[in-house]
Parts: C-alpha cells; structure tokens; sequence
C-alpha cells in the first residue's frame, strides 16, 4: 500500500505540473483556435527568465515564478501582436496552415536561439526548500511539494479568473463564436492578444515551477509540449477542467504504469506508450475526450 | 609565312594551355585540407557534449595551422550537427564526402548516429574516427575504414562489472538508456555479473525522459534494495537521475552507491546536484592528472584559457581524435583517403590522453581498429564542487588514492 502510495503521490504532482502546462495550450487553442506548436518552448523560457531573475537581481525563488510568469506574458503578448495578428486580416489567406508554421518556427528558433544565448550546458535555479517531507511511507521532495501547491493555486485561480471577471468571461464568449462576441461589443482582437498573453504566462509558471525540480536546458520543452498535446486531447479541447483532470490522470497511470509493470527492465522506456494507451482508450470511449463537446467553447 | 606564323601562333597557345596547370599547382597545394567532425550540437543529442568536443577540436586545429599546417597545407574542418539522430548522422556523412570533398570524418558522441555514418564512410572508402562512441558494434562490423580513439563497452564495463564485484557488492541495479551505447553496456555488465553469480536488475530508461522517480521507487522497494546502481547512460540525463536518487534518499547513501559516466565530470553537475553529487562514483575515461604529459598538460591549460571552463576526458579524447588523423596525413604524404585509411592501421601517436595505434585483430570482434590501452578510473567526488581531477581515484589500483570508497 506504501508502494502504491508513493507512486500515487508522485503521479499526482508531476500531473498537476502537466496540467498547468496544458491549461496554457488549452486556452489558446479555445480563444484564438491556433494549435500552438511552440508551447513546449515558452515553457522552456519560463525557466530560464526564473533562473536569471534569480541569479540576477536576487529575487526569492517563488517571486521568481511570478516575474517568469510577468516576463512571458508581455512575450508572449508581442509574439501574438507581431506575429500572430496577421492571420486575422486578409494579408494571410491560408490561416491555419500560417499558424502551424509561424509556432513551429517559434519552437525552432527560441530552441536554437536559447542554446546561443544560454549555452549548451545544463542550469539549474536554487531550490523552493531544500531537503523532502517524509510522512510514514510518504517521501516528497519539497521543490516537488511546493511546484504542486502552486500549480494547484494558479489553477484554481485561472479557474476563477475565467468564470468570476467580465475579462475571463469575455475570454469565454470570445471562444464560442467571436462574431456573437463582437457584437455584445467584445473585442476578439484584444481576447486573441490576453489569451496568447496568458497561455505563454502558463506555460512560463510551468516552466519555472518545474526548474529546481529538473533542470534547465535549451530542449526541456519538448517533452512537456507532447505531454500537454495528449492532455487537452484526453481532457477535451478547450476545457480547463479537462486540463487539470487530464494532466493528472496522465501522471497517475504513467508513475503506476511504471511502477506496476512487470518486466522492470521495459517499464520506464515504456512511460510515453502508457500515456498514449490512455489516450487511445479514452478516445474510443468518449470522442470529445473526458470534458470535451462537440460544439467547442472555453470552461 | 602567314601559315608558319599561324602555327607558331598554335604552338604557343597550346604551350600557354598546357602551363596552365602548372602555373596553378602551388594554389592548388595551398588548398586546406578537408576534414569532416560529426556530433550533436543541437536536441535531442547531447550538445553540451558536442559542444565540448567541437571547442577540443577547434583548438586543435588552430594549432596546428599556426605550426605551419599539414603538408604545408592548412587545415579546415566542417562541422556537421548530427542532433543525435542516424539519419542526421547519415545525411552529414554524405554531405561531407561529396559536398565537401573531405579526406577524413571524425567525432560523434553517441553510438546510434555513429553506426549509420559508418555504413557512408564504407561505401565511399573514407577514414572514421570516433571520440566517444562506445557501442561494440561499431568497430566490430570491422569495416576497414573505422577506428575508434574511444573505448568499447567490453574494453570497460566488463573491468567496472569485475570492480563492483570485488568491492562486495551484492546486489547491483543496472539503469541504462535505450541506444546502442546504453543497451550494449547494460548487456555486457549483465553478462560479467551474472558471470559471478551477482544478483542484478536492468533498467532501461527513454533519455527524452525527465522524471525517473517512479523507477527509482520501484528499486527502492526492490527486497533486498541495491547496493550499487550503474547507470550506462550518456549526458546530463544523469543530472536528474542523481538529484532524483538522491532527493528520495536512494543513493549515493551509505547503503546503495552510485556510478555513473562521462556527463557528471561537467562542473555543472554541481550547480544542478549540489550536495547530491557528493559521493558520485565516476568510470572517467582520462588519465589522472599525476599521469598528465606535456600535451595533456598544454592542452588543459589552453582549453581553460579560451573557453573559461577545464575540459573533461571527453575533450581530452576529441583533441586526440584531430591528433590522431592529423598524424596519418603526416604519415602517409598526402590527403588521399585511402592512403589515410592504410596509414591508420600503421600508425603509433602519442596523444595528450594516451599513445594510440588501431590493430587489426579480429577477435574479439569489436578489437578491430579499436585502440585497446584506453585509459580509464573510476573516480569518487569526496568534496563538494570538487573537479575530476582532484576527485579521489578507487580503480584501477596502480593509480588509486584510495583504497576504500567513501559511503
């Protein structure tokens, strides 16, 4: 039962991680209806502008969180401006396939450009807390423990934000039909600039919360990005609460999967096969995903 | 008169055209030298690494066109970003033979993407040298134009798989990656351990990976719990398999130590492991600092001087690596490929890690061209922010510092 406990818990936080970085892509994808292939590296440079926000002007590490998440906001809010905005006028006629391109270009050319400007070589922010909670069985590192909590504040809080300020609920109308949205007088435009603004903030706060934990290197991104595909996919695109149920279900059977399979030697390479598993079942069982309709709006 | 002037006229434009070769063979062998480095320098291969071995080489190279060149030659090498992947590593080594028009390919870092360069470098009769690849395959397919400056997983696991045991442990987790190089070194330690009747357990880890915790759980609650984990795993994925061990109160712990490679000799393993990294148990493939010659010595302090950071093994064996083709160009008067490949096989060159020469034995399999005399030690970090070279040396005996390793 300790066994089973440990790797439960374990599940748990890296999920709750998961889920923040999937909220991020989800919101987007929902406002903008853009798949952002470059959320794997905001995510990545989250981490980094936590660590020099750190390391530079000496901020606490969980001030540094908030001003990675501060940082990748306003980047994300120029990236929108400069580079996404055009898909909304008649100067880009084939709209999707400009976004796929332009976020892969983003992916490709942050990923080259951090390997330039941070160098190749691996870094790491100070710890949250140094040393673990030990519980009977329980053994969690506090780094882990304090990501969790934050992730599960930042959450709930997004939550709130969506359904409680005229803004999130603007955000939501945007989401549903952005000509019905216009006409009450929201402007989809500035809902397009927040969302991508906030999204790139989620994925920041990712980032950064997930740093003393792992450690910093221009590729970090990448794993993270597949793993939140698979999540708005199995929680339902667009759904918020689908995120978070998604991220964590897809840590808990991944950390058992691993645990529980029985030949030791495979069950660690097999961790992407376990999730992948989830998603076709789930997909088979229920096409929108676990939260999903079929008509698609933010929630 | 007219038809005399006409011919005299011929004449002369053909003596013109025929001189023109002439007037141009001094450019023409002034030409550099062609040479092709292949590694990763990019995801998802090991860049920091590559990195390392490309600054290595550079150095090199700078030196030995400040000497005068090769051949009164200069030399020039491209470097191709393989990302870690065979069909980059493929691609590159074409590109290089044909675009290019190099007279040699070495480098690489990891195994996978160096047996599919070999198949190029063998169709096309071009010399391959590898710096850090350590998968017995890639010499035993015992093509004659591959050589290799690095160990293979036999000429070392099976010495590190022996030390294990006759340190008494009794119980020993094998965590390797799933490659060439990880699965093959696995292997090999399996078979020594299981050879000596020692109890193990393999597994296989997806260097994508960043959370190994649920893995090493399930070593932690493995009855008995191991005594020794050897990780057969390139690059810094090792950082996070140590923090994670560590931060769980796995290993390194008095109970169960922990032994790793190459990527832990990188002072960052400081700043990401901290105190973790205490204790680690290091198989280093360099020879101690007390063995240094002049060149390693020289090199070590120019590396220092230009890139701000002291290089490890792995640098130490991409210098060699140069050194070592740069020696059969000397050795065999020309740039031609197939006289570098022949010269190879003759070749004796002292390097700044150790003198190299390629035999061409056939058994075992892998011994081809493989330069056998590696050096390698194991080494323990007893200090925090300690260097390799200051690190305290369990293995082999006639090098060791100490006799006991410390819990």
């Amino acid at each position: 039962m300790s066994y089973f406990l440990l790797l439960a818990v374990n599940g748990l936080v890296v999920g709750l991680i998961y889920a923040l970085v999937a909220s991020g892509l989800t919101l987007v994808f929902s406002v903008l209806k853009v798949v952002n292939f470059g959320h794997g590296s905001l995510y990545m440079l989250g981490g980094y502008a936590s660590y020099y926000l750190i390391s530079g002007l000496g901020l606490p590490p969980l001030l540094g969180v908030v001003g990675a998440m501060v940082t990748l906001f306003v980047f994300g809010v120029v990236f929108e401006r400069l580079v996404i905005a055009p898909m909304y006028t008649d100067k880009v006629e084939r709209k999707d396939e400009y976004a796929i391109i332009v976020t892969f270009g983003l992916t490709i050319l942050i990923t080259n450009l951090a390997l330039v400007v941070f160098g190749p070589f691996a870094k790491s922010p100070p710890s949250f807390m140094t040393g673990a909670l030990i519980a009977g069985p329980l053994i969690l590192p506090y780094d882990r423990l304090i990501a969790a909590v934050a992730a599960v504040v930042l959450l709930v809080g997004l939550s709130l934000f969506l359904k409680r300020t005229a803004l999130g609920q603007a955000l939501d109308a945007v989401s549903q039909s952005r000509e019905s949205a216009a006409v009450i007088g929201i402007d989809p435009k500035r809902m397009y600039t927040v969302a991508f603004g906030l999204g790139s903030a989620l994925a920041g706060g990712a980032g950064a919360l997930i740093a003393p934990v792992f450690a910093l290197s221009p590729s970090m991104g990448d794993l993270p990005a597949v793993q939140a595909f698979i999540i708005i996919v199995l929680g339902g695109m667009g759904s918020v609460g689908g995120s978070v149920a998604g991220g964590v279900l897809l840590g808990l059977v991944q950390a058992l999967g691993v645990g529980y399979l029985p030949d030791p030697n495979r069950a660690l390479a097999y961790t992407q096969a376990f999730g992948a598993l989830l998603l076709v079942i789930t997909l088979l069982v229920r096409p929108t995903g676990l939260f999903g309709r079929p008509h698609l709006r933010l929630e | 008169m007219e038809h005399s002037i006409r011919n005299h006229l011929g004449a002369l434009a053909l003596f013109a055209l025929a001189a023109v070769p002439l007037a141009s063979a001094p450019a023409l062998a002034e030409d550099p030298i062609q040479l092709g480095w292949v590694g990763p320098l990019s995801p998802p291969g090991n860049y920091s690494g590559g990195q390392e071995m490309q600054w290595a080489v550079q150095l090199g190279v700078d030196e030995i066109n400040k000497a005068g060149g090769l051949l009164g030659r200069q030399l020039e090498v491209t470097y191709e970003d393989t990302k870690g992947q065979p069909a980059e590593g493929s691609a590159a080594a074409v590109r290089l033979i044909t675009k290019n028009n190099v007279s040699a390919i070495f480098g690489e870092f990891h195994s996978s993407v160096a047996l599919a360069e070999i198949e190029e470098a063998h169709k096309y009769g071009v010399a391959w040298m590898g710096t850090d690849v350590w998968a017995d395959d890639i010499t035993a397919k015992q093509y004659p134009e591959v050589f290799r400056v690095s160990p293979a997983n036999s000429l070392v696991y099976v010495k590190a798989a022996d030390w294990t045991v006759e340190q008494g442990f009794k119980n020993i987790a094998i965590i390797a990656e799933n490659t060439d190089f990880g699965q093959g070194g696995a292997k090999i330690i399996a078979d020594e351990l299981q050879a000596k009747n020692v109890a193990h357990t393999l597994a296989t880890i997806d260097l994508n990976q960043q959370d190994f915790t649920p893995a090493l759980l399930r070593l932690m609650n493995q009855s008995p719990r191991p005594d020794a984990i050897q990780m057969v795993v390139a690059g810094q994925a090792q950082y996070q398999l140590v923090k994670q061990a560590c931060q769980l109160g796995l290993a390194p712990t008095a109970e169960t130590k922990l032994i790793g490679s190459s990527g832990l000799l990188q002072k960052e393993v400081w700043e990401v492991d901290g105190a973790c990294a205490k204790n680690l148990l290091i198989v280093n493939v360099a020879q101690p600092k007390s063995q240094w010659n002049d060149k390693a010595k020289a090199f070590v302090a120019a590396f220092t001087e230009r890139y701000k950071r002291a290089p490890t093994g792995v640098a130490l064996e991409a210098y060699d690596t140069l050194g070592v083709v740069a020696e059969a160009i000397r050795k065999a008067g020309s740039a031609d490929r197939a006289a570098i490949v022949r010269a190879l096989e003759e070749i004796k060159y002292e390097g700044a890690n150790a003198t190299y020469s390629f035999p061409t034995t056939k058994e075992p399999a892998w011994a081809f061209h493989q330069f056998m005399d590696v050096p390698f030690t194991i080494i323990q970090y007893t200090e925090e922010n300690q260097g390799p070279e200051e690190a305290a040396i369990v293995y082999p005996k006639n090098w060791a510092t100490t006799d006991k390793i410390l819990p």
